[in-house]
């Protein structure tokens, strides 16, 4: 009975030992909006997809990320200033689209709708995260800005929840990322939305500063996320490409 | 005592001191990030307030619903005879190893608005996503099969010897239940329902994608710690502090003996 237990303790350190990270893998914290795209352009590395948001803060906390791609500029300006990131590029753009299940429950026409009283069901970035707040830009643009009052409206601080509870019928319509448009196609009916009320949606992109970091192989990702290549890889994922630097 | 039992009750020692600190170490962290007279401030902010209060009344009413009809249920899945019954007692508690999302897109595709039953009651004009019931039903799926189990184990530890004594003495099938049955297992359904309590009042994924996070509607405690968590860090740890404090005062007073019952618990036996 002891040696049995104590062979169980010691296995269980072994095997915690086992659990830590290898020290040559790359690895990669990005956007969840990023989540198909990624992979094909840096194959071969560790990834964590999440909102920009929580892997800001779990790189603040010391994550062993290497590199950082985020759906805001907020976040990874934020990581630069702290000195915990380099200083961060813009790779990628992304547009909004609004968006109902595909058999349109509500009969939703023109974004124009949500403006009536009497409220529709809508799922919505929640008020401080970037999806959340490019959703606010965009109505204000629209000259919307109270629609969010005159509907029930749900807040989800991670888009994927959001294209899911739209998908379900949950709610009859709401905002995502077009790449989250594009990756739901056949559960999701887009209603047109002026060009002009579109929000600025910058990816950007840093190498994290940390004791330990990967800085060499980060660089590399980030140069290949700017080459030609990279930007074939970008479009063909459905995300907009920032002017040639 | 001699060497190889102090031996043995080293290495128990052991195993309990590392699983004690493994468990109250991140709890202690939390505790320790806010500093205690700020945590009143940050609580009586008005999301904070009115989530405390949709997670309260959501969550009585599912305990309620729970109690009242999972009592009967589990009374008869212990004591009853029928085929199947392995298969029934596994199907109970398949919600618990459901991740929680599952268990939101699970009642989505049941009760949502294109859902099995979802379509049927639409035409009926009841919508459930986005409303206080659709909480009451995610907090219910979640947190029912903990009591069910509970409950079950208890009324299948009964001394059957007492319920038919009581049946010899010309009792009915329900005095039987309400007056011995109930009672004798009444332990067990006490630590059941706490159990199931917490886990309900602390339920996120399947709230959220079923039932929305709509404020002052929908959103609960659990839903108002992630959305703060972008606002502003101290409140969503003030919030999950609350969380703690209900969860842990349910979970200590259901294993308090309670104050009416009068019959001394018989002495521990063989203890060291």
């Amino acid at each position: 009975m002891i040696r049995a237990s104590l062979a169980l303790l010691a296995t269980s350190i072994a095997l915690c030992s086992a659990l830590a990270p290898s020290a040559y893998a790359t690895t990669v914290y990005a956007a969840s909006s990023l989540t198909k795209f990624v992979p094909t352009i840096a194959p071969g590395n560790t990834y964590s997809f999440s909102g920009s948001d929580t892997l800001a803060f779990q790189i603040e906390n010391g994550a062993p990320a290497d590199v950082f791609l985020s759906a805001a500029p907020l976040y990874a300006e934020r990581l630069h200033k702290k000195g915990l990131c380099t200083t961060p590029v813009v790779f990628a753009l992304n547009t909004l689209t609004f968006v109902t299940p595909i058999s349109n429950p509500a009969g939703i026409t023109r974004v124009q709708q949500l403006d009536r009283p009497g409220g529709y069901r809508l799922a919505v970035g929640g008020k401080h995260v970037p999806l959340g707040i490019y959703t606010r830009t965009l109505l204000g643009k629209l000259g919307l800005g109270r629609a969010l009052q005159k509907n029930t409206v749900s807040s989800y601080q991670k888009a994927s929840d959001l294209t899911s509870v739209i998908a379900l019928g949950s709610a009859v319509a709401g905002f995502v990322y077009t790449t989250d448009w594009h990756a739901n196609r056949s559960r999701l009916l887009p209603i047109p939305v002026p060009k002009s009320a579109q929000p600025l949606i910058r990816y950007m992109a840093c190498a994290v500063i940390r004791p330990g970091a990967d800085t060499t192989s980060a660089r590399a990702v980030i140069a290949r996320l700017l080459s030609l290549s990279g930007r074939q890889a970008l479009a063909n994922a459905h995300l907009g490409l920032p002017p040639k630097t | 005592m001699n060497t190889r039992t102090r031996l043995f009750r080293g290495v128990l020692t052991l195993a309990l001191v590392i699983t004690l600190l493994f468990l109250l170490i991140p709890i202690a962290a939390l505790l320790l990030q806010v500093p205690v007279r700020e945590l009143p401030a940050l609580l009586r902010e008005t999301a904070v307030t009115s989530a405390l209060l949709v997670s309260l009344k959501t969550s009585l009413i599912a305990n309620v619903l729970f109690l009242a009809i999972g009592t009967p249920a589990a009374y008869l899945m212990a004591l009853g005879r029928f085929r199947g019954r392995p298969l029934l007692l596994t199907l109970i508690e398949l919600p618990l190893v459901l991740p929680p999302a599952v268990a939101g897109i699970a009642l989505l595709t049941a009760f949502g608005a294109f859902g099995l039953l979802g379509s049927t009651l639409a035409q009926f004009g009841v919508v459930l996503p986005f409303t206080q019931a659709a909480v009451v039903i995610a907090v219910t799926f979640v947190a029912a099969p903990f009591y069910l189990r509970a409950a079950i184990a208890g009324f299948s530890a009964l001394d059957r010897n007492q319920l038919d004594a009581a049946r010899d003495l010309g009792a009915s099938e329900a005095v039987v239940f309400r007056r011995i049955a109930l009672p004798l297992a009444a332990d067990a359904l006490r630590a059941g329902w706490a159990m199931a309590f917490a886990r309900g009042i602390g339920e996120f994924g399947a709230t959220l994608l079923f039932a929305g996070s709509v404020a002052s509607l929908t959103e609960t405690l659990p839903l108002a710690v992630y959305a703060q968590l972008d606002v502003d860090f101290n409140s969503a740890v003030a919030v999950s502090i609350l969380l703690l404090a209900i969860s842990g005062g349910v979970l200590l007073v259901a294993k308090l003996p309670p104050l009416w019952s009068l019959t001394p618990t018989s002495p521990p036996v063989g203890g060291w």
